[in-house]
């Protein structure tokens, strides 16, 4: 058999499984290391952080015996347009306050909209029906705080 | 039986605001459900933080998520009927004869009769949260931490051996959770754990910003990804009258799916997904005498749908009187009361039966104006399957940035929200459900703190873990449904080679 995509999916699953292993000796070793004054109750803030540690360890290593399968990543350019959308998604929020909210929402839908595959002239309509929307019924409608920003405000 | 919190429950719910509340509720959840790429809990997720924001009182907003859930029940099947796309979860057994059902043009039909089956299992399983609630929150009322302590240990034995394919996935699903909830400060010692000196964080992991994250940035992805795998919509409905012998056929089946949906949904942990897929088998055992069933037999499609929306209904029970949920979204309506700071457990009932009482009698509200609202103007539901991804999904994202900017005007919980998408993207991607997380993450504090308390009263020793019948009880029966699964799988592989052998 050929394996179609670009990472053995059994790979994924112990990838999946060392990484748990990992994040439950540095969340075991944090808690054990959790500063505290004083102690009202026998077992203090650290035994059950320590004790969620051993068995998240306990089914890393269960799972890394068993990987299993699971849906796999895509590959090549999908890979790429999909990956572009957290990081439309960081670029627009880190805009969200200093530019306000409609100049970053207008630009975030119409990013996503084209990653999705929408025509230039479809995608910045739909960012200002977007931006225009959303703006009417919370800021307007239903009264929720949202940023102006520094040009409009 | 003391039903008095039922008509204090329908004085909350048949008020002008709760029931204008409820009809909001029921169009966006049947839309939320109807549309494939979200979900119920997404639908949940994006409005709690709204409502909140709103100034809406703790009863309205039970309200609101309780119409959006059981409307999501009714809303997944019409995708499920008209594109073979499940719209949720629990209608995933729909498509099963529903599809088929449409490819022979009695599209209108299916929509009509599944519409009936929703309406009879939503209000089976709000009968049956009605009269079984103020049951189990009495039995309840005895329980201390130990208990408390040995229950949630109890439903993450259920969750791993019912929920998702692998036992091992979801019970880590459940520990990253609990993992998430010891962020923040520690009440009683006043320590500040995992905060990595980061103020924001010494509250502990916003709840609307872990599930925000958790199902609608991952989703995003995901439609993403999945786009291009090409669906057909059937646009033409047919008649929509049903026959009345297809009623009659299937009436049998829609009571008793109703009747096993309920009993699942009660199970901590477990939804819809896996009561309908019960239901159907079972369904299909027992009827299925002339192989029909999967070419559009009625009664394979009444019981999925049936059962489902009991399954939402009887989630509510545990939920309600425990503070267990019952199914994933469940979890995010008990992370929505601790939003208020209301602590669900077997006290709810009589310290705030209007909350109770309103939820369960706009169940039964909501399941009228849902079959209202499903049966003649299924059509415009059916038009908006048609609304382009690129339109839809920005509007999500969107939803999701507001939802969490309006709950605390921080832009670090928004980037918080949004690497917690990420990673939820990552973990689907290696076959993790997301509901595990949300569970052990409501649960994670309630788990420790009673664990922590039965320990103070104890003076350390463990033994009490084990002391009173309630918590010995809870044990044997987590260890039985642990240990249930594998005696099942150990014969059905013996079964199996037996067969090859032969």
């Amino acid at each position: 058999m050929f394996e179609t995509e670009n990472i053995p999916h059994k790979t994924i699953g112990r990838i999946a499984a060392i990484v748990f292993i990992a994040l439950a000796v540095a969340y075991g070793i944090g808690g054990s290391a959790i500063d505290y004054s004083f102690a009202s109750d026998p077992l203090g803030p650290r035994v059950f952080p320590v004790a969620l540690s051993v068995v998240l360890g306990v089914l890393g290593v269960l799972y890394l015996i068993r990987p299993g399968t699971s849906e796999g990543f895509p590959s090549g350019r999908l890979l790429l347009r999909v990956l572009a959308v957290p990081a439309v998604l960081v670029v627009c929020v880190a805009l969200f306050e200093p530019a306000g909210f409609a100049i970053s929402i207008f630009l975030l839908t119409l990013a996503v909209a084209m990653l999705f595959g929408a025509p230039l002239k479809w995608a910045v309509a739909g960012g200002i029906g977007h931006a225009i929307l959303w703006w009417f019924v919370f800021d307007w409608l239903l009264e929720v705080y949202l940023p102006v920003g520094l040009i409009f405000g | 039986m003391n039903m008095e919190y039922l008509w204090q429950g329908f004085g909350v719910a048949l008020t002008m605001q709760n029931l204008l509340i409820g009809l909001a509720g029921c169009f966006i959840g049947t839309l939320v459900g109807a549309l494939p790429a979200i979900g119920p809990i997404n639908g949940i997720a994006l409005l709690l933080p709204i409502a909140y924001s709103m100034g809406l009182p703790p009863e309205s907003t039970m309200i609101l998520l309780a119409a959006i859930y059981c409307g999501a029940e009714y809303g997944g099947r019409i995708s499920s009927i008209l594109l073979n796309v499940p719209g949720d979860a629990g209608a995933v057994m729909t498509a099963l004869d529903g599809y088929p059902m449409a490819r022979q043009g009695r599209a209108g039909e299916a929509l009509t009769l599944s519409g009936l089956a929703s309406f009879a299992g939503g209000m089976i399983g709000a009968t049956g949260l009605a009269l079984f609630a103020p049951v189990l929150a009495g039995l309840a009322i005895g329980f201390g931490p130990a208990e408390y302590f040995v229950l949630m240990v109890f439903a993450f034995a259920t969750l791993g051996s019912m929920v998702g394919s692998n036992p091992v996935k979801t019970l880590i699903g459940c520990v990253l959770g609990l993992m998430l909830a010891t962020v923040g400060l520690d009440a009683t010692s006043g320590a500040y754990r995992f905060t990595f000196d980061e103020p924001e964080l010494s509250d502990g992991i916003e709840f609307v910003v872990l599930v925000i994250g958790l199902f609608s940035i991952s989703e995003a992805l995901l439609i993403l990804e999945h786009q291009g795998r090409g669906v057909t919509v059937i646009r033409k409905l047919g008649r929509m009258m049903v026959r009345m012998s297809d009623v009659t056929k299937s009436t049998g089946t829609a009571l008793r799916s109703a009747c096993i949906g309920f009993v699942v949904g009660v199970l901590p942990g477990t939804g819809a997904s896996v009561s309908s897929a019960i239901a159907y088998t079972t369904a299909k055992r027992i009827s299925d005498t002339e192989g029909t069933f999967g070419k559009g037999d009625v009664r394979g499609l009444a019981a999925p749908e049936a059962s489902n929306n009991a399954t939402a209904c009887g989630a509510f029970v545990p939920m309600l009187t425990l503070g267990v949920p019952g199914s994933g979204t469940t979890a995010v309506m008990l992370g929505a009361l601790m939003l208020y700071n209301i602590q669900p457990g077997p006290m709810l009932l009589t310290e705030r039966p209007e909350i109770v009482g309103g939820l369960v009698a706009s169940l039964f509200v909501g399941n009228f104006l849902l079959l209202l609202l499903n049966l003649p103007l299924v059509n415009i539901f059916a038009r908006i399957l048609t609304v382009p991804n690129w339109l839809l999904v920005p509007g999500i994202l969107v939803l999701s940035i507001i939802g969490v900017y309006s709950t605390h005007a921080s832009v670090f919980s928004i980037f918080l929200m949004l690497g917690i998408g990420f990673v939820g993207w990552l973990l689907r991607k290696a076959g993790f459900d997301m509901a595990p997380i949300i569970l052990g993450f409501v649960l994670g504090r309630v788990m420790e703190v009673n664990l922590r308390n039965a320990l103070a009263i104890s003076g350390g020793d463990p033994s009490i873990l084990f002391e009173s019948d309630i918590s010995r009880i809870l044990w044997g029966l987590a260890v039985l449904v642990a240990v249930f699964p594998l005696v099942l799988s150990w014969r059905a592989r013996r079964r199996n080679v037996r067969m090859t052998a032969e």
